[in-house]
């Protein structure tokens, strides 16, 4: 396809997406849903550079989802800032936070590496469940509603919110092509599948562990930073198991590497739960169940399973529309 | 309504789509049942509570729509799970608000109720919370019309000060206290108490546990050493760690009185702890069989009608969240309006006659007052000190 066409196909449908939640009825749940849905997405597109180019399971992500919502809660509540400045805030937080995460665990592979990151996920829960100066067990609440006074943009519910979570998820999904096809992206890959290849071409594997780091942080404290906003309260649980779970089923889900992937996830996950609800329990055994089947039997997640049967078809239409082999050499 | 082969034919997006439009609002009619929105835990650990409370709101519900229900409606009941997330509580908050319903009833978790609130509040529905006890709810930053039946832990930490210093009349008191926020919370609430009496007394011991520990006799020896009047237990693990607690505390022979913080003797707690329990002081508001309440009209049919529905004996948490229905439900027929702002003012500030806690009065920023009743634990059974304080 050539590639003005392409583009203009693709703007095409970035400029629909944002009409999506209004085509399909428009009413404060949908509008709910589609927001978290957004800011879900962006969380998990973090996680998703260690997990599918850094191939490490990184479960300290929450910590920088909670970097986020607190840094933009206590930015907002106790020094009156707005988003603009609370997003600069939240990026420097979490490029430090990433940094210091990133130095410690340079060396570290595999399990260790994922042992190292819980435990400090456990560390975050615990401070922040009992530091009084971000609100302990009570949390953080009273944060205004999204405001950009220079436009004249306020978003008092969720509807009004709708189009800068859009446009986040947007800029989210650009930054992941753009580093996918980057020499970072490539690099990263490259330390992934063969480190001593990567050495040997010039490539320093802890260097590029730690910049993938700087840029997966940020990614998931904007989410974190979006969530404040639309919740007008952050207490510790920002950093529980439901959102470490939610991610890291939606990284898994459809299909490492792939740029729509984490976005489908967190949409089968949300729909599930929140139109299509089966109880609490039966809920947690579904999503647990195809964690463990996907993990198990599918390594490229539902991609995987489908993509064979698209390349069939493929063959099938294939094999119709071309001429049989003894015309074609007659 | 998109059917499923419809679904499957346009692919996924456009499914979605579809099933999201399937679940638009469906406000009730005019003449149709009042929806009543309820969000507690249904499962994980606090679920069995969750249900008790959820089906004691059914029973008041029944009670109300057999006399006629609200404004010549009757009430429907939409519950939902909230599974002591906050995440999935606002998840459950949207639907109900989109469901249409008139009022929320929700809370036991506070980390959950204060998710919840701006997301209600916004909706401009009205939302009582019934359990959840965290001192923000009635702040006014997630909802400013806020409305809470439990009792906060200022008023129970005054009735536990209050028997210390005008019953008890002890000097030197130890605590042993949950080492987290509710734990730290109680007691800092009940020495505020003390101190606002102006009442002159010897902290002799302290000893903090986690919410999980069993074995207190280390502790104990140490309580024990510096010899007690009272001892004031806070320790909310009624299903092991209070129970484990009283019967080591009489082993151990510690002196003095035990006195165990508001709300953390339930029955259970007593038929664990056993004969060891006895002498043990406590306090809470509100017990299905025990003057006032056992000659209350008003509590005798609700206790009557949850043995019928529910064959069990209504608890606390129970007659607090069918409480809460009771007073919104007086409430608009009263201001005939099912709308947050006026009904909301008719609670806060505002009381009610003959309802299952006898009188409700309601302060101004939406605390029910609550009259907290002594009691001793004599023979496995509570004797309750029918003088409220």
């Amino acid at each position: 396809m050539p590639t003005p066409l392409r583009l203009l196909l693709i703007a095409g449908v970035a400029v629909a997406g944002l009409f999506l939640p209004a085509l399909a009825g428009g009413s404060p749940a949908i509008y709910s849903a589609a927001v978290l849905i957004a800011i879900f997405a962006v969380m998990s597109y973090g996680l998703d550079t260690i997990v599918s180019d850094l191939g490490e399971v990184s479960l300290a992500h929450t910590v920088f989802f909670g970097i986020g919502a607190y840094v933009t809660a206590l930015l907002s509540v106790r020094l009156d800032l707005g988003p603009i400045a609370t997003l600069l805030g939240t990026i420097v937080a979490a490029l430090i936070a990433a940094g210091v995460l990133g130095l410690i665990t340079l060396r570290l592979r595999e399990f260790v590496f994922s042992l190292v990151t819980y435990a400090v996920a456990v560390v975050a829960i615990t401070v922040a469940s009992s530091w009084s100066f971000i609100g302990g067990s009570d949390g953080l609440r009273g944060i205004p509603p999204f405001e950009l006074p220079l436009i004249g943009f306020t978003a008092k519910d969720d509807a009004a919110l709708w189009p800068v979570a859009y446009v986040l998820l947007l800029a989210t999904l650009y930054l992941m092509h753009a580093f996918r096809r980057s020499r970072l992206g490539h690099a990263a890959i490259m330390v992934h599948l063969n480190p001593r290849l990567a050495t040997m071409s010039g490539i320093a594997p802890q260097r590029t562990r730690l910049q993938i780091f700087l840029l997966s942080a940020p990614i998931t404290a904007a989410a974190g930073w979006l969530y404040a906003y639309q919740r007008a309260f952050v207490s510790a649980d920002v950093l529980e198991t439901y959102f470490l779970i939610l991610m890291l089923t939606a990284v898994v889900l459809v299909g490492r590497r792939r740029l729509l992937a984490p976005l489908i996830g967190v949409i089968i996950i949300q729909v599930q739960e929140k139109f299509f609800p089966f109880g609490g329990y039966v809920d947690k055994i579904i999503l647990g169940s195809i964690l463990i089947l996907v993990l198990a039997y599918l390594p490229n997640g539902l991609a995987g399973l489908i993509a064979p049967l698209v390349a069939a078809g493929r063959r099938a239409v294939a094999r119709k529309a071309a001429p049989s082999p003894s015309n074609t050499e007659a | 309504m998109v059917s499923r082969a419809q679904i499957s034919r346009r692919g996924f997006a456009l499914g979605t789509v579809a099933a999201l439009a399937a679940t638009g609002p469906a406000l009730a009619q005019a003449g149709g049942p009042v929806k009543v929105g309820v969000i507690f835990p249904l499962s994980g650990g606090a679920g069995p509570q969750g249900q008790h409370v959820t089906q004691a709101i059914q029973v008041m519900a029944a009670l109300i729509n057999a006399k006629g229900g609200v404004l010549g409606r009757q009430i429907e009941i939409v519950s939902r799970d909230d599974e002591s997330t906050p995440a999935i509580g606002v998840s459950r908050a949207n639907e109900l608000i989109s469901a249409g319903v008139s009022v929320i009833i929700e809370g036991w978790n506070s980390p959950v109720t204060l998710a919840m609130q701006p997301v209600i509040n916004r909706a401009g529905i009205l939302d009582i919370t019934a359990i959840s006890k965290a001192d923000p709810i009635l702040s006014g930053e997630g909802n400013p019309l806020a409305i809470r039946l439990n009792s906060s832990n200022s008023q129970d930490g005054a009735v536990i000060a209050d028997y210390v210093a005008k019953v008890a009349k002890a000097k030197r008191i130890a605590f042993l206290t949950e080492n987290d926020a509710y734990g730290n919370g109680a007691q800092a609430s009940i020495e505020a108490e003390l101190k606002k009496l102006g009442y002159a007394y010897e902290k002799v011991a302290e000893e903090k546990f986690p919410f999980t520990q069993a074995d207190f006799r280390v502790a104990l020896t140490s309580v024990r050493a510096a010899n007690p009047e009272v001892t004031i237990a806070i320790n909310a693990n009624e299903g092991l760690g209070m129970p484990a607690l009283i019967r080591q505390a009489k082993q151990s022979r510690l002196p003095g009185k035990l006195v165990a913080a508001v709300g953390t003797i339930a029955p259970s707690v007593i038929s664990v702890a056993g004969d060891a329990a006895d002498g043990l002081i406590g306090a809470d508001i509100y017990f299905p069989n025990v003057e006032p309440f056992a000659s209350n009209p008003a509590n005798k049919e609700f206790v009557a009608k949850t043995q019928e529905m529910f064959k069990y004996e209504p608890d606390k948490f129970m007659a607090l969240g069918a409480g809460a229905l009771q007073a919104w439900a007086m409430a608009v027929n009263e201001v005939k309006s099912l709308d947050k702002e006026p009904v909301a003012k008719r609670i806060r500030g505002g009381s009610f006659k003959n309802t299952i806690f006898g009188e409700m009065d309601f302060e101004p920023n939406g605390q029910l007052k609550s009259r907290h009743y002594l009691f001793t634990v004599k023979g496995q059974k509570l004797v309750v000190d029918t003088k409220p304080n």
